[in-house]
């Protein structure tokens, strides 16, 4: 028996080394350039984006995906300096008092260069105008291709305040606004604002496909697309011809990785470079302070937990307070974010310039909480659902934790709270349907104009295909945001903002639960992964310290 | 045999039929509009609505909608997903590949390690090494593939590194997917890396393909070496040693052919088990197979991708069953006869 089984393992043998030998045969070529290891950069994402444009989406996955990667806008923000600086738009000048804008636009702007579309010309006036007129005009060609839904213009009011877009010459651009507003510049320097090729809309069109435009875009981005698979990975490659300097990185890839503790893994081991929400405290258990890097940056945001005020009993104020007052916020603060959050005393957070100094937010105290709901007629309570976000976002890091912390804190009062959750994209739907009850949510501001954190949320115009999660609509409110908008002043403005704000918290629509940090964890090798205050991740800056010794790591 | 293998392909055929029609039930059953369940095209899409209603004709008796159903479904036309807006069946084809390409691996490892291990058991009946081949392959069987997927990861790609944690391949190789097969992908690419890129594809291989062996592996081990044990106590292998056979003369030309017999009528089973752990490995492993998108589109309530992949994976384990009767029963012709005789 003993021969029959030592030729079987001869036979293995040679089936193993067979294989062996071939797998170092192929080996052989690639022993001396490792080079697409080394030239690119690999972010694993926490999502799907939901497309290519970030004029068509508000989510952060979405933005982060493509915003700062792919396009430019005519104006950036610098939030070190307070600035606005100069982008596609090399200088711009206000006329007619504030009611027009001329925008003068940089010469020789190359689009991206790709397999499906060959660019003719360089950047010039008419993809301006085309990019806003877009979502301008509902009669526009490609107004309604895609969804036709513009929720941040909509939501910020650039819709209405922008009456005209014009082209003066080849490349001057004139806006024509309906009312001076002292926050048009701000929110034209937000991510939402990019600039499209119109040669490229136009080539579509002759070829009936005129949906590609957000799928396979084609901007003047420091980088190029080249293919996205769902739940797999987004490619980017460098583009050659960037007006600012070209980026370091040859590619660039978003490898989609949607469990928080698989990310953090995955930088562990060096399949990522970098990584966005990383489990802080996890990671630093682990004491790997000599590979991995955090960095935190101060971000405009706020955790918030909205009722729907369109259903009963979310429609009697009683109730909202009652709820609000029932929240140990405090209690969250410790488990969720582990004191990386300040416990929300408004709905502005420290970092604007509008913040007061009061706490406008009702306090924990369960017996007044009982007390409001007896006046409300609920003494028995009722039964609610608390909707909760299925990812980790920069202002909640765990909306399931937060769900069952709120929900052992309403049982005390004496509702019965059960927590709904679903995929994120299927979460937003029915969300924009209205069909929850309640919902763990946030917002991260686009600018550092204070509109931004009332009228995208809690005005009349964001309940339809905005972020109005409340759908809460009083237009007293809306009166008094357009007053404030009316004003130019920084002195004027402030005490309206306050005013605002207590009456909004007043009404309780939603609970302001937390603003945090934003985190973001990186191998110890890459550099320059920019984080702004108010937009998106940009990997422009981005460059890999010592390659040689970062080789030998590669797995 | 002609006879059998028409039987068997009546029977393959009937039961194809009998799945199209309950997937059309099921886009009826299904909250929503039926028929944006079954093209994914929504009433918001407008036009492309208005033609899908005919193309499906909606307006007609269920009778002739099950009739385009199935024409459409014949042509490879499974709608588009809910979520990304993308053909299903285009996209559906290269995550066959990946699921392939980890059955095709798994199953032929657990052969090739599990027949020569269970025939050595046999051989070594009741010897330490038999106890321990058998103890062994009993826990290994009673661990589930979860849970073992998770403590590999843990072991080798987390503490050790010797494997990546997830995925096919390092993303930063650029290689399109076409067959879906990463190993096949990598050699028909024209890719100045390849070489790099397979050694790397292997890396990233070898580690769900072990976890997704063991449960087939245990089984194989323990099939044979019953079958074996079975068929040493023949007459003609006592007759053979009478002859003066050597043993491993007794061993190759005797033993192995008869006990094959039984674990090849045993792989069909074997194969309908791998599939639902592949589901699970898929997931665990990021693996952009049939299984975690199945997964996917569950957790999206995308109807035509879930519909999509499971059709896809019932007629796989189908064809693959009918696959391993005919060849059964034209390898073995005593199974013929025992099934002639039954009528």
């Amino acid at each position: 028996m003993a021969a029959v089984l030592n030729d079987r393992s001869r036979r293995w043998r040679w089936w193993c080394c067979s294989w062996l030998s071939l797998a170092l045969v192929a080996c052989q070529p690639a022993s001396h350039e490792l080079t697409p290891l080394q030239q690119g950069l690999v972010y694993c994402s926490e999502g799907n984006p939901e497309g290519f444009n970030p004029q068509l989406g508000t989510s952060g996955t979405t933005i982060d995906a493509t915003a700062s990667q792919l396009y430019d806008r005519l104006l950036d923000y610098d939030a070190e300096h307070q600035q606005f600086v100069p982008a596609l738009a090399e200088r711009w000048e206000a006329l007619d008092n504030g009611q027009r804008y001329r925008f003068y636009l940089r010469q020789g702007v190359q689009f991206h260069h790709t397999d499906w579309f060959t660019p003719s010309r360089t950047l010039n006036a008419t993809d301006v105008v085309f990019s806003f007129q877009r979502w301008l005009q509902p009669q526009h060609p490609y107004h309604a291709v895609n969804g036709g839904n513009y929720p941040f213009f909509t939501s910020s009011g650039l819709v209405n305040l922008i009456s005209a877009v014009e082209r003066i010459d080849d490349y001057t651009v004139d806006f024509q606004l309906s009312r001076g507003d002292s926050s048009f510049l701000a929110n034209l320097a937000t991510d939402f604002n990019v600039v499209l090729s119109a040669e490229y809309a136009q080539q579509l069109i002759a070829q009936q496909q005129p949906q590609l435009l957000d799928r396979q875009p084609i901007g003047t981005g420091p980088f190029e697309f080249v293919e996205f698979r769902k739940d797999v990975l987004i490619r980017y490659q460098r583009h050659h011809q960037y007006w600012r300097e070209a980026p370091f990185f040859e590619q660039l890839v978003y490898v989609i990785t949607s469990s928080a503790n698989k990310r953090m893994l995955k930088l562990l081991t060096g399949e990522c470079d970098v990584i966005p929400y990383p489990l802080i405290d996890e990671l630093k258990q682990l004491d790997v302070d000599d590979e991995i890097e955090v960095a935190n940056a101060v971000n405009p945001n706020l955790a918030y937990w909205a009722f729907n005020t369109d259903r009963a009993p979310f429609n009697q104020v009683d109730v909202r307070q009652a709820l609000s007052h029932a929240v140990n916020r405090q209690a969250i603060i410790q488990a969720i974010y582990n004191g990386n959050a300040r416990q929300a005393s408004g709905i502005l957070p420290e970092t604007s310039w509008a913040f007061s100094e009061l706490d406008f937010t009702h306090n924990y105290d369960p017996e007044r909480a009982k007390q409001l709901l007896q006046q409300a007629g609920y003494a028995q309570g009722f039964a609610m659902q608390i909707w909760a976000m299925p990812v980790q976002r920069a202002y909640n890091p765990n909306a399931q934790r937060m769900a069952e912390l709120i929900q052992a804190d309403l049982a005390v009062i004496g509702v019965r709270a059960e927590i709904v959750s679903y995929e994120w994209n299927e979460f937003r739907r029915r969300l924009d349907n209205g069909e929850h009850d309640s919902v763990l949510i946030g917002w991260v501001a686009d600018n550092a104009d204070p509109d931004n954190f009332f009228s995208p949320i809690l005005s009349c115009a964001a309940t339809q295909g905005g972020n109005n999660r409340t759908n809460w609509c009083d237009p007293a409110f809306d009166q008094q945001l357009a007053q404030a908008l009316i004003a130019t002043t920084v002195a004027q403005r402030r005490p309206l903002y306050h005013a605002i704000e207590a009456y909004a918290v007043q009404q309780a629509a939603l609970l302001p639960i937390a603003n945090s940090l934003r985190f973001q964890a990186h191998r110890v090798d890459i550099t320059g992964v920019e984080l702004p205050p108010y937009g998106a991740i940009s990997f422009r800056h981005a460059r890999r310290l010592d390659t040689r010794s970062k080789l030998e790591q590669q797995p | 045999m002609i006879r059998y293998s028409l039987r068997r392909l009546i029977l393959l055929l009937t039961t194809l039929w009998l799945l199209t029609v309950l997937m059309f039930v099921l886009h009826q059953l299904f909250p929503g509009d039926t028929l944006t369940n079954m093209s994914g095209i929504r009433f918001s899409d407008g036009a492309a609505y208005q033609l899908a209603q005919q193309r499906y004709a909606m307006s007609h008796s269920w009778f002739s909608q099950y009739g385009q159903f199935l024409q459409a479904l014949l042509h490879g036309d499974w709608g588009q997903s809910l979520v990304t807006q993308r053909a299903v069946f285009t996209d559906i084809m290269p995550q066959l590949g990946a699921t392939l390409e980890l059955t095709v691996l798994t199953m032929s490892l657990s052969m090739l390690v599990g027949v020569p291990l269970g025939m050595y058991a046999a051989v070594q009946q009741r010897g330490p090494l038999d106890r321990l081949i058998m103890g062994v392959s009993l826990s290994a069987y009673s661990v589930p593939a979860f849970w073992l997927a998770q403590l590999a990861l843990l072991l080798f790609a987390v503490k050790l590194g010797w494997a990546p944690i997830s995925g096919q391949l390092n993303p930063l190789f650029n290689i399109t997917p076409h067959s879906g097969s990463v190993l096949l992908d990598i050699l028909l690419s024209d890719s100045p890396n390849r070489g790099a890129a397979f050694i790397d594809a292997l890396q990233h291989l070898w580690l769900p393909v072990v976890v997704l062996t063991i449960i087939p592996l245990t089984l194989l081990i323990r099939i044979t070496r019953n079958a074996t044990l079975d068929v040493l106590q023949q007459n003609y292998i006592r007759a053979a040693r009478s002859r003066g056979l050597s043993d491993r003369r007794i061993m190759v030309k005797h033993v192995m052919p008869n006990a094959m017999q039984v674990v090849v009528r045993q792989l069909g089973m074997q194969f309908s088990l791998l599939m639902s752990n592949i589901i699970i490995i898929e997931t665990i492993f990021n693996w952009p197979g049939i299984g975690s998108s199945l997964i996917k589109s569950i957790y999206e309530r995308d109807y035509p991708v879930m519909l999509g992949g499971l059709f896809t994976l019932a007629a796989l384990i189908l064809l693959v069953d009918v696959a391993v009767e005919l060849y059964h029963a034209w390898r073995y012709p005593q199974v013929r006869k025992e099934l002639y005789a039954d009528r």
